[in-house]
């Protein structure tokens, strides 16, 4: 039986701006679901109000129906937030020793993300001299060594190549298929369609459509359209 | 969830980020470079006033290692404390905020709460291993054949840790109030600043600021630095350190409004107000000085202690008049160990000028007790003593000696002290640093 992690009716307001207006998210464990939306939807702010690191003005989060408060986002969900560069001075094997020692990661999930990751080859560099890649990747391997049953990651694909884009891709699936619900805010339209198996429309603070890609092509009256005249139709 | 595998690794994270910042780096080799010349230089003085060179000796009673090299040498730290020890502080909680590294931790089982204490106990371990080349200056001024109290010589390492732990708990506060670690380090430094204005409004006009500022860093090491130790004293700066790390925590936490942030943080500041407002009025103290300088004789202090009821002392004194000073640090100091004593400065004669003053009362002092009176104008202590027992009536008792401590002569060259501190120790450091930076 899946787990269900569903955010309703999510508001936030940053002064004068709404950031989030009545904002939906539904997401479930063993399945990739992509978070799609054009620049300053709230795709970012919407991924902190559900992992708990934001408080919304209005609306709930729950985990299978029960309201994931303060002390149970720390056991069901972890973001990896965009543009994150942590402990810059250490390196990368002792940073993410650290992070599987805090979370219990098991040793062979370390060296397996080593490899998936192509992060052996920089275990002894800084993580402050990490490129933009580099340092995206190291912060994805952080987010699979988290035991929490739902992992968000913002923006996980920016600063790789397409190569990467396909590994990372298919790593993140193969994490979904043993039981991890993954949450993706995604720009590229295509590495959405690639890699996600439900969609999470959103459009100025607002959740348009949800389901899959199928489902939003039948929502849009576009039955055969790709992902991005469906994206243009429905925002 | 609190493992010890998950504490163990967050201790050794927060070790080595201390290892790999250059602002601890920096505080250690200048910590060593300013211990090395204070210690040379008391060392010298020290030497000078036990007659080097032919010189007459001082009187050997006025010869205390605790006054003479203890106190300047640890000198040091009280700066460290206040102008390096901050910006330790301020990397250790503010750049994982910054990086972002702090919300990827505050997702994890490991309570907000555990993650600030783990990052207090390294910053104290990384405040002890500071405290190393003092200790060496110990170890060598023994080795010199000084003579070192081992009492006063704890008492002195306690007044500093304390020290240290309020600027601990400021500068941890600030870093996780303020959006920017260079924001905290202004603020700090504010702070720092308000503080020393603070001492000079308490030397110059007394009143409430005097009580504030008796808990100041300043006056609060003061005492650990005559070898005199006041609960009162320890119980406001633990509470002060306690504060700082709750405020931490309250700004640390994720996911919380900046409204809600500053209830809390109101409702610990009222909590923090009281526990300083009753821990202020413990009556306990320790002189542990070799000398006993903060205790009258044991018979004297057994006649005054004998005394019930509240004495009341009304100085008309101006704050800024050294006679007021005598009193209040000489003898009232002490007869506020044994007897209850409430003490009341009147006079602002100061505000025109240090003696112009309008009040025709100017200079007596007057002693209340069990709805008697009686006034005296001198501030030496036997004639003090005499007053208040008189005033009790109570027997003047018969002392013997005045003091049994005869202090400590010590003729010596400052040997190796040089070499130890102005190279060995910078380089040893530098050494350690740039290992660390290159296996991480």
């Amino acid at each position: 039986m899946p787990h269900v992690l569903h955010a309703t009716a999510i508001t936030r307001r940053f002064g004068v701006i709404e950031a989030l207006r009545g904002a939906e998210l539904r997401a479930e464990t063993g399945r990739v679901t992509g978070l799609i939306g054009p620049n300053g939807a709230g795709k970012s702010t919407l991924l902190a109000c559900v992992a708990g690191l934001d408080e919304p003005d209005s609306g709930t989060v729950t985990m299978d129906g029960v309201p994931t408060g303060a002390t149970r986002h720390a056991t069901s969900v972890f973001l990896v937030p965009d543009g994150a560069r942590p402990w810059v001075d250490q390196s990368v094997a002792q940073v993410l020793s650290f992070f599987a020692a805090v979370h219990g990661a098991p040793s062979t999930l370390v060296a397996e993300l080593h490899d998936a990751l192509l992060l052996t080859a920089l275990r002894t560099q800084r993580v402050g001299a990490l490129s933009k890649g580099q340092g995206k990747r190291l912060l994805i391997a952080l987010g699979l060594l988290t035991p929490h049953p739902f992992l968000l990651l913002d923006e996980p694909f920016d600063g790789l190549d397409l190569r990467q884009v396909r590994d990372v891709a298919a790593l993140l699936r193969t994490h979904a298929e043993r039981g991890r619900g993954l949450v993706l805010s995604i720009h590229q339209l295509t590495d959405a369609a690639r890699t996600c198996d439900d969609l999470v429309l959103l459009d100025a603070g607002r959740t348009v459509a949800m389901g899959t890609l199928e489902d939003l092509r039948q929502r849009s009256g576009r039955p055969e359209g790709g992902i991005e005249e469906v994206f243009l139709a429905l925002t | 969830m609190r493992s010890p595998k998950a504490l163990g690794a967050l201790w050794r994270k927060e070790v080595r980020e201390l290892l790999l910042s250059r602002a601890f780096g920096l505080l250690l080799i200048a910590v060593g470079l300013l211990v090395g010349h204070a210690f040379i230089t008391a060392v010298q003085t020290y030497a000078e006033m036990s007659g080097a060179g032919g010189g007459a000796a001082a009187l050997t009673q006025g010869l205390s290692p605790l006054d003479g090299i203890l106190v300047p040498t640890f000198g040091a730290y009280d700066l460290a404390a206040t102008l390096l020890l901050p910006f330790v502080v301020i990397r250790t909680f503010g750049a994982e905020r910054a990086s972002g590294a702090w919300s990827l931790l505050v997702q994890s089982t490991v309570s907000t709460r555990t993650m600030i204490i783990v990052k207090a106990a390294a910053l104290f371990a990384a405040w002890l291993v500071a405290l190393v080349p003092g200790l060496l200056a110990v170890v060598l001024w023994r080795s010199y054949g000084g003579h070192v109290n081992g009492a006063e010589l704890v008492t002195l390492l306690a007044g500093h840790l304390l020290r240290a732990g309020i600027s601990v708990g400021i500068a941890a506060a600030l870093a996780c109030i303020a959006p920017q670690p260079a924001t905290a380090a202004v603020a700090t430094l504010a702070v720092t600043v308000g503080l020393w204005a603070l001492d000079f409004i308490a030397a110059t006009s007394g009143g409430i600021a005097e009580q504030f500022a008796a808990f100041g860093p300043a006056a609060a090491l003061r005492q650990f630095e005559q070898g005199l130790v006041h609960a009162s004293t320890v119980v406001v700066l633990v509470a002060v350190l306690a504060s700082g790390l709750v405020a931490a925590m309250i700004w640390s936490v994720p996911g919380r409004r900046v409204q809600a942030r500053l209830r809390l943080s109101a409702g610990a500041l009222v909590v923090a107000m009281l526990v300083v407002g009753l821990a202020s009025r413990l009556p306990w103290s320790w002189d542990v000085s070799e000398d006993q300088r903060h205790s009258f004789s044991p018979e004297v202090s057994s006649a005054l202690r004998s005394i019930s009821g509240e004495l009341t002392v009304e100085a008309h004194l101006a704050p800024e008049d050294p006679r007021l000073a005598d009193l209040r640090r000489g003898v009232l100091a002490r007869m506020e160990r044994v007897v209850k004593t409430r003490f009341v400065q009147r006079g602002g004669g100061g505000r025109t000028g240090l003696f112009a003053h309008p009040d025709s009362a100017y200079g007596e002092i007057w002693y209340s007790l069990a709805g008697k009176r009686v006034m005296e104008r001198s501030t030496i202590d036997n004639i003090v003593v005499e007053t208040v027992l008189r005033l009790a009536g109570k027997e003047q008792p018969t002392t013997g000696a005045e003091s049994t401590y005869y202090g400590y002569s010590m003729n010596s060259e400052p040997r190796y002290a040089a070499f130890l501190f102005f190279l060995a120790w910078p380089l040893f450091m530098i050494a350690i640093f740039w290992r660390a930076r290159r296996v991480s």
